[in-house]
C-alpha cells in the first residue's frame, strides 16, 4: 500500500510542480492574506505574536484547500480516478498518496509564508523555534489528513467543490487554535499556559482523523458518478 | 470462472438501468456485450469492474490480485505526463517493475514509440486511445473489460486492437467487449451477452447469435 501511495504522491508532485498553477495560486492567496493584514499596522508597529500566528495559520489553511482541490482534480480530467480505484492497492493508498503530496506542497508554501509573516507582520523567531517546528509538523499532519479526506468530496462534480471549505473550516478549529497558541510562543519566546494541553489536542486530532481517513475514504472516493 | 453475475440489478435514483442480469465470464474467452444505445451496457461493465455497486444481486470475482484491465469512455491519461511516464505510473501502481525497454516495447506495439517522450496532452483522440490500450495490455490483466475500445481508432489501429485482444485471449485472459459494430466483431467473440429492455435477451455461444435481433 505504501509503495502505491508513494507512486501517487510522486506523480502528483511532478504534475503540480511542472504545471505550477495550483501551487502558485495557493502561494499568492496566502501571501496576499499576510500582506493585507500587514496594512492594518502603523509604520514600525509590531503585531502581537498571537495575531501573527493566527494569520500564518489562516494563510496555510486557505493554501491547503487550494492544494487539495488541485491534487484531486488531477484525476478528473480523463477519468484516471477509475484507474486508481481499479489498481490492486487498497483505496486508502490514494488517501495516503494525496496526503503525502499535500504535505510536501504545504511545507513548500509555509517556507514562503513564514518569512513573509516575519517581514510583513514584524515578527522574529525566538529560541523556542525547535518547539515551533515540531508543532508545525504535528499541525500540518492534521491539516493534510483531514484535507485529503475531504478533498475527495470535491471529485466527480464541480458543484461539490464548495463543500470542502464549508466542512473543513469548522472541523479544523481545534488544531488551528493549537497552532495559534504554539505559534505565538515561537514568535514571542514565552511558553503559554496549558502548552501541554494544546500539544495533546494536536496529537489527538492527528490520531482521530488518521483513523477516520482509513475508515471513511473508501466510501467517499468511489467509482459512482 | 473469472466473474459471475447473479441476478444483478442497478437503479440510478428511481430509474431502472438493468435487472436480473446473470452471466459468467470464463478465462480465454471473448464475450461480446451487445445491445442498443442506453441499454445499460456501460453500467453493467462498471459493475463487473467493481466501479459501481449493484442495487441488487451478487457479483463474484475470482481474479488473482484483483488484476482487472478496464478501458472506459475516458482514457485515464495524465495530459501533462509523457506517454512513457503515464505507462510507468500505472505500471508501478499495479506493483509491476517495468524498465524503460519494456515500456518502449509496449508503446511500440501500439505504434507510439516515437512519441514516447512527448506530452500525452498533445496526442490526438486516436493516439490517446492507443496509449490507453497500451496501458491495459502492459499490465497483463486476467480480466479485461473494454467499453467501445475502437472509439477514435482508424482502420490500422483497429488491427492493432484486434491483435492485442487475440494475444490476451491466447494468454488466458477473459475479455468482455462492448462493440458498436457487433456484426463485424462477432467473428472474434466466443460468447455474446445481449441486453434489451433492461434485461438479458441472449447469453450463449457467439455462433448461435443473430445480431439483427438486438442492434
Amino acid at each position: 500500500m505504501l509503495k502505491a501511495a508513494v507512486s501517487i504522491a510522486a506523480k502528483d508532485l511532478k504534475l503540480v510542480l511542472a504545471r505550477g498553477t495550483g501551487l502558485i495560486q495557493a502561494l499568492l492567496l496566502g501571501l496576499l492574506l499576510i500582506f493585507v493584514f500587514s496594512l492594518s499596522q502603523q509604520i514600525g508597529e509590531k503585531m502581537s505574536a498571537q495575531a501573527a500566528a493566527a494569520i500564518f495559520w489562516l494563510a496555510s489553511v486557505f493554501c491547503q484547500v487550494l492544494v487539495f482541490n488541485t491534487l484531486f482534480s488531477l484525476e478528473e480530467q480523463n477519468g484516471a480516478r477509475f484507474g486508481l480505484l481499479l489498481s490492486p492497492a487498497p483505496v486508502q493508498a490514494v488517501w495516503i498518496g494525496k496526503a503525502l503530496g499535500g504535505f510536501v506542497l504545504l511545507l513548500c508554501a509555509q517556507a514562503v509564508f513564514l518569512p513573509a509573516t516575519i517581514v510583513f507582520l514584524g515578527q522574529s523567531v525566538s529560541h523556542l523555534w525547535h518547539i515551533g517546528l515540531a508543532m508545525l509538523i504535528a499541525i500540518d499532519l492534521g491539516l493534510i489528513l483531514l484535507g485529503a479526506l475531504l478533498g475527495a468530496l470535491s471529485q466527480g462534480q464541480a458543484a461539490k467543490e464548495s463543500l470542502l471549505s464549508i466542512i473543513l473550516f469548522p472541523l479544523l478549529i481545534p488544531i488551528l487554535l493549537a497552532g495559534v497558541r504554539i505559534g505565538s510562543a515561537t514568535f514571542s519566546g514565552i511558553i503559554p499556559e496549558g502548552f501541554g494541553d494544546w500539544l495533546g489536542i494536536a496529537c489527538a486530532f492527528d490520531a482521530l482523523f488518521g483513523a477516520a481517513g482509513l475508515l471513511l475514504f473508501g466510501f467517499i472516493y468511489s467509482g459512482e458518478e | 470462472m473469472l466473474l459471475k453475475l447473479d441476478k444483478v440489478a442497478k437503479l440510478y435514483g428511481n430509474r431502472l438501468i438493468i435487472k436480473d442480469v446473470s452471466c459468467t465470464i470464463e478465462p480465454a474467452t471473448v464475450t461480446l456485450l451487445a445491445g442498443p444505445n442506453g441499454a445499460g451496457k456501460s453500467t453493467l461493465l462498471k459493475i463487473m469492474a467493481g466501479l459501481s455497486e449493484p442495487t441488487a444481486g451478487k457479483v463474484e470475482l475470482n481474479v488473482e490480485n484483483d488484476n482487472i484491465g478496464y478501458v472506459g469512455h475516458q482514457t485515464f491519461i495524465y495530459p501533462d505526463l509523457s506517454a512513457i511516464e503515464n505507462l510507468s505510473f500505472w505500471s508501478s501502481l499495479h506493483g509491476k517493475k517495468t524498465d524503460e525497454k519494456t515500456l518502449l516495447a509496449a508503446l511500440d506495439r501500439v505504434e507510439l514509440k516515437r512519441f514516447a517522450f512527448e506530452r500525452a496532452g498533445c496526442f490526438s483522440r486516436g493516439m490517446a486511445q492507443r496509449l490507453n490500450l497500451a496501458r491495459v495490455f502492459l499490465l497483463q490483466p486476467s480480466l479485461i473489460l473494454l467499453d467501445e475500445p475502437g472509439t477514435g481508432l482508424d482502420v490500422r489501429s483497429m488491427g492493432i486492437l484486434h491483435n492485442e485482444i487475440a494475444a490476451a485471449k491466447k494468454r488466458g485472459a477473459g475479455l468482455v467487449w462492448i462493440s458498436h459494430s457487433v456484426a463485424s466483431d462477432l467473428v472474434r467473440a466466443d460468447m455474446v451477452l445481449a441486453i434489451r429492455d433492461k434485461q438479458v435477451e441472449y447469453f450463449g455461444e457467439a455462433q448461435d447469435y443473430t445480431p439483427e435481433a438486438v442492434c
